[in-house]
């Protein structure tokens, strides 16, 4: 310490206390004492009773940290403040100052005398070079005051206080080599602190600036002076913050930060401020510094303060991808809030982490395991709006309720509405026939909003549809799920908007509010609503079907979900400010109106609703399978219904029996009576078509007395069909909304092949009106056997039998699975000219067209030509049809095989299930519609040696169809050659310009139907050995199915055998009824055919 | 084989879409966390770097205590990171190219969306075998 320090003596007189006469003594005493120059008085308080009224504090511009809220000074008047001004100018220019540069001076004497110069210089190093042997000082040398370097020390020191930086740098320099070599490193640090001082504030070199502080840190830190390492740092970090180097400023304070947490959090956290400082703003290095500050005032219990910290942190890590940063800041900010007490906020950050299904199963189980303890240590249920457990899939829900469409199977609700729309067109009553009419009552009596809100009836149930899904590995269990409904009884359209707006700026406690009070008040007689509890595994997705059944007239609205988890916590899930915020259209019932509108109810008075089931109504059947099933309507209400109507997706398989099939005994009531009435009963084809059902006028059903009716179901095609039924009703009692209503019924139907039937004919060749048909049935059930019963075909002028017995073909009684049946049957048209009526869809009656496969008795052949065998053969031909090209007959065959469900053994008789197969438009006759044998002598003996050989032939023309036909028979001499642009233009009158290849190959191939005349054109040079004498072109015009003959000459020339197929028929419609038939109308109106093969021989004779 | 190696692949937008550790060292708990926490501060400097040099590999850009975050900027700027404490900058580098490779044929799949989380089983066995070789 330097003795000689500078000595002033400054008496401070308050006038408040004494007179100044005492002080003036005093000072005088003092002056005698110290000296006449360094005693001065200062008097202060000069005014009286606090009067003085400052414009600020006197102390403001020297005091950074000065409070403005005392008033500083009040009884200092203006001389008061002067003379305090005067004094201290006079202590710091009259004696500081003077003080100091003397001893620079002094100072500076010394050090050039002892230290500078070349000399001194030299003799300095030999003086430390010898003391290096000198026993090493754990605290390094010591110097005393006056010691060489604590002299240059202090004359650096001298001159940085008096902004002499370049004179205190050397001294500084001068030193610190001596410090270095004497390895005084504390003292050394001092100096290279000092030089990077001295450097800064001479902005000269930056690096060197940053070199010394570095040098001093890093030693500082060496020798584990943390303290004056920390102030070393932060000079450091605020020299470089002055430079605008942030980054680097953020890294000196974060080496700062030692091994003590409190001061490592303050470090950390000015260090994040510096990154948050820096440009380009590093936010994320800002937030990650602040989480480690927090961390560490967590440690230290500075709860407070880690929760400012870790929430200014939130601002950088809120809505961010990065799960596990977002989910540690803010599980540690509910906890900490909640060591604190503040539950609310605690709760409102835990909340944000429950949903964390990418974290760990034991992070999660300690998420929640807080987050209950959380909510114990309330006391209080809560009500939380956002919780995310379990998480609900919005666009997923699902609303269903019944208007005047009823369902009757939940199955029947997720059928497409547009389905069922296009299934009741002809049904239900147009909707402008309801409103138009603006004289009616009824439009007048409910605003205009209520026709576009959706309706339902009082006492029916609405279901909704809730997913919800379970984003944790761990288990959760979920009570009283429930719907929160709100219910007004009132029709004014002005308070239910208002009522909803108000809804939408509700703030979360009043929400609460309301949604516990519409519990409790409208819970009893509004409306009731179900509650499910539910236990959800890890991961689980859970669709949860929640009612409400509103019991009075008025408007419902359903608000959102309500559910408790865990005993604990109630979650509320809005819908209406999801659909808000996400605009999600779930729209599924009525695509156009807005969503908000979906979820609100016009209730109305309740009405019947009629219940249907069908009776064992089967889920698989194998294909033809033919039942006969019920149908019961039920109406639980007292007001009965009438106009019912029924109509079917699919009469192909289910299709609407007689009343009276009800009491018969199935299936023998399908076999021929032996004493039946002709039946005669054709398909109504228009009722057949259109397919709605009226059931008679009689029927309405009342309470309590089930309508039964009869169903024909038959399993046509294998494969899962869907099939949906739909009936009409109306109401007795006139309801002004709802006039009629629709029950919607929807059955799957899986059906699996069973046998496969198929028929090939040909025609006889000696016979023209005969054919021979081969049926071929493949058993393609795994299992099942069948019993082939009978086959009919379809039509009185048909004859079907059997070519030999089936017996000797095969044996066995029953097809079993996989096995294969194929017999030949003998089919003949016995149809002649003139019977002609239009009667083919109407099945035969004469009992020719039925044969018996099984047994030889005919009396249990089934009798095809009655219902449902007809209904289902009507439905069979519409969906068989194809494209009808040429003109032969069809025929349809109908298969009827019978199983026996094999069940002795448990008693119960056995019962016979009937199949039937039909095959349709089964065509038999060839493209063209005119037949033609050549009728002749096969073997001719002639004697050449007289004169060529003439023979006598005569063709016999067969018009098969029901037009007048042109035929021209064309024979050639020379070889018959297709010219196949005129098959082209025959084939498609009414296509001039086409020329497909394709197309025209096609044609011949089906030209060609009845052999292979093309193939076997003869050698086009020979000339043919014989000649067609007589007229080479024959025209004659046939009558519908009529015939005619038509002589033919030819002339043989040498003996031989001969292939008498070089001619040709043309024939043409004649236009008498081509035009009005549609069904032809896209036929070939003309064509050409090539002659058959007619082997002649004739021989020589002896 | 680095004693603690976090590998992720982070998206344009600042998103992850791929996290594994690949270190041998059992995972703890709060490890995860941190990690994110390092790799995610790193961006920050990423964000200097890589338009400052013309190098896809950015070795050891930044440092926590004794773990170094290297990363590799795809040409889209998908930044592969890599939170080691390994000095084995040759084998990170391989690491990293094949990964881009893996990254690159992910991004060709027609049905993957780009900047969308990688999900593919396959990647991710991919990914720890080429660890296993190279760190």
């Amino acid at each position: 310490m330097d003795p000689k320090i500078l000595k002033y003596f400054l008496l401070v007189h308050d006038n408040q206390d004494s007179m100044l006469e005492k002080a003036t003594a005093i000072l005088t005493e003092m002056r005698s004492t110290f000296g006449a120059n360094n005693c001065r008085l200062l008097c202060i308080n000069s005014s009286a009773d606090c009067v003085e009224e400052h414009q600020e504090n006197p102390w403001a511009s020297y005091n950074n940290s000065a409070s403005n809220n005392k008033q500083f000074g009040c009884f200092l008047n203006v001389d008061d403040i002067g003379e305090l001004r005067n004094t201290m100018h006079d202590l710091s220019s009259k004696h500081i100052i003077p003080h100091m540069e003397l001893k620079i001076r002094v100072l500076n004497q010394q050090v050039s005398a002892t230290r500078k110069g070349f000399r001194n210089q030299i003799k300095n190093l030999w003086w430390r070079k010898g003391k290096e042997d000198a026993p090493e000082n754990p605290n390094g040398p010591m110097y005393t005051f006056s010691s060489t370097e604590s002299q240059i020390r202090v004359l650096g020191d001298y001159a940085f206080m008096l902004r002499d930086y370049e004179l205190a740098l050397s001294n500084y320099r001068l030193i610190s080599t001596d410090y270095k070599l004497d390895k005084a490193w504390k003292h050394y640090a001092g100096v290279q602190e000092m030089m990077g001082l001295a450097y800064f504030m001479l902005d000269q070199s930056r690096k060197d600036a940053e070199y010394c502080m570095e040098n001093a840190f890093t030693t500082y830190l060496k020798i584990g002076s943390s303290r004056n390492a920390t102030r070393c740092g932060i000079w450091w970090a605020e020299m470089l913050k002055a430079r605008d180097q942030f980054k680097d400023a953020a890294g000196v304070y974060f080496r700062i930060s030692g091994e003590e947490p409190l001061h490592s959090a303050v470090m950390l956290e000015q260090a994040s401020y510096c990154f948050l400082l820096s440009t380009p703003t590093m936010l994320r290095k800002y937030g990650f510094h602040l989480v480690l500050s927090g961390d560490l005032y967590k440690k230290c219990d500075q709860i407070k303060h880690a929760i400012r910290t870790y929430k200014s942190a939130l601002s950088v890590f809120k809505g961010s991808a990065w799960n596990h940063i977002r989910d540690h800041v803010h599980f540690h900010i509910g906890k900490w809030y909640a060591f604190l007490g503040m539950f609310d906020e605690a709760i409102k950050h835990v909340l944000e982490v429950l949903a964390c299904g990418h974290q760990s199963k034991a992070t999660q189980e300690l998420f929640l395991r807080d987050f209950f303890q959380i909510i114990q240590e309330t006391g209080k249920t809560f009500e939380v709006l956002t919780l995310q457990l379990p998480m609900i899939n919005f666009p997923s829900t699902k609303v269903v309720f019944e208007d005047h469409r009823t369902y009757a199977s939940p199955a029947a609700s997720s059928v497409r509405e547009s389905l069922w729309q296009s299934l009741e067109e002809d049904m239900v009553p147009a909707l402008s026939v309801m409103k138009t009419n603006w004289l009616e009552s009824q439009s007048k009596m409910l605003p205009r909003k209520y026709k576009e809100s959706n309706v339902c009836v009082a006492g029916e149930p609405i279901k909704v549809d809730v997913s919800f899904r379970n984003p944790l590995q761990i288990p959760i269990s979920i009570s009283n799920v429930s719907l929160v409904c709100k219910h007004s009884t009132e029709y004014h359209e002005a308070e239910s908007d208002a009522n909803g707006s108000l809804m939408d700026h509700q703030s979360d406690e009043e929400l609460r509010t309301v949604s516990m009070s519409g519990d409790f008040s409208l819970d009893t007689s509004l409306f009731t609503l179900s509650e499910v509890d539910i236990l959800m595994q890890g991961g689980e997705t859970i669709l949860v079907q929640l009612t409400v059944t509103p019991r009075v007239e008025g408007t419902l609205k359903v608000v959102g979900v309500r559910w408790k988890l865990s005993g604990s916590v109630v979650g509320i899930y809005n819908f209406s400010s999801d659909i808000i915020r996400k605009g999600v259209a779930k729209g599924k019932r009525k695509p156009k109106q807005s969503v908000k509108d979906n979820l609100q109810f016009l209730v109305i008075k309740s009405l019947p609703r009629l219940e249907g089931v069908i009776h064992n109504f089967p889920r698989t059947v194998y294909a033809g399978d033919l039942r006969r099933l019920t149908l019961e309507l039920r109406n639980p209400s007292k007001i009965s219904v009438k106009n019912l109507k029924m109509r079917i997706s699919h009469p192909r398989f289910l299709n609407i029996a007689d009343k009276e099939v009800m009491n018969l005994e199935f299936p023998n009531c399908l076999r021929k009576q032996t004493n039946s009435s002709p039946s005669g009963m054709q398909v109504d084809s228009a009722k057949a078509r259109n397919s709605i059902f009226v059931f008679p006028k009689t029927t309405s059903i009342s309470c309590e007395t089930p309508l039964k009716w009869p169903l024909w179901l038959r399993a046509a095609a294998p494969g899962s069909i869907s099939l949906y039924i739909t009936i009409y009703y109306e109401m007795e009692d006139e309801s002004p909304v709802i006039t009629y209503r629709t029950l919607r019924m929807h059955y799957n139907l899986e059906v699996l092949p069973s046998l496969e039937v198929s028929f090939q004919a040909s025609p006889c060749p000696s016979r023209s009106q005969e054919f021979l048909v081969r049926m071929d049935v493949i058993n393609r059930t795994s299992s099942e056997s069948f019993h082939v019963h009978q086959v009919s075909c379809v039509g009185d002028q048909w004859e079907l039998a059997l070519l030999q017995p089936l017996d000797t073909v095969f044996p066995l009684e029953f097809l079993t699975a996989g096995q294969a049946l194929s017999c030949f049957l003998k089919l003949k048209n016995c149809r002649k000219r003139g019977t002609t009526e239009d009667n083919i869809s109407s099945p035969a009656t004469s009992g020719k067209a039925d044969v018996r496969l099984v047994g030889s008795d005919s009396s249990g052949l089934f009798d095809t030509s009655t219902s449902p065998f007809n209904l289902f053969h009507h439905h069979e031909r519409l969906h068989q049809e194809r494209q009808n090209q040429g003109y032969g007959s069809t025929v349809d065959f109908i298969v009827i095989s019978e199983s026996r469900s094999d069940s002795d053994a448990s008693g119960v008789p056995k019962t016979i299930e009937v199949f039937s197969h039909h095959t349709c438009h089964f065509r038999i006759g060839s493209k063209s519609p005119i037949w033609w044998l050549m009728d002749g002598p096969r073997t001719v003996r002639h004697d050449f040696s007289t004169a060529f050989c003439e023979i006598n032939l005569r063709m016999i023309v067969y018009n098969s169809t029901e037009y007048v036909v042109s035929v021209r028979i064309n024979t050639l001499d020379s070889t018959p050659v297709i010219n196949s642009v005129n098959v082209a233009a025959s084939v498609s009158s009414n296509e001039v310009g086409w020329y497909d290849m394709s197309h025209l190959s096609e044609i011949k191939v089906t030209s060609d139907a009845r052999g292979t005349r093309v193939g076997k054109a003869p050698q086009p040079e020979n000339v043919s050995p014989f000649i067609w004498s007589g007229s080479s072109s024959t025209q004659l015009n046939l009558g519908p199915l009529s015939s005619a003959e038509v002589p033919l000459q030819i002339c043989m020339f040498s003996p031989g055998t001969y292939d008498l197929s070089n001619y040709s028929l043309h024939w043409n419609l004649v236009s008498s009824g081509v035009g009005g038939d549609d069904e032809n109308g896209s036929n070939v109106s003309s064509g050409t055919c090539l002659g058959d093969s007619y082997h002649i021989t004739v021989l020589q004779k002896e | 084989m680095a004693s603690t190696a976090c590998f992720m692949i982070v998206s344009k937008n600042d998103i992850p879409i791929y996290e594994a550790e690949v270190g041998t060292v059992p995972k703890k708990e709060d490890a995860a966390h941190q990690h994110q926490f390092i790799l995610h501060a790193a961006l920050d400097i990423v964000q200097d770097m890589a338009w400052t040099t013309s190098a896809m590999f950015l070795k050891a850009i930044d440092r926590f205590n004794d773990l170094v975050v290297s990363v590799y900027v795809t040409a889209g700027h998908t930044r592969l990171m890599l939170l080691h404490d390994s000095r084995n900058d040759d084998g990170i580098k391989s690491f990293f190219q094949e990964v881009h490779e893996l990254y690159i044929k992910t991004i060709l799949n027609p049905l993957y969306l780009p900047g969308s989380r990688i999900t593919s089983s396959h990647f991710d066995t991919k990914v720890r075998a080429l660890a296993r070789k190279y760190l």
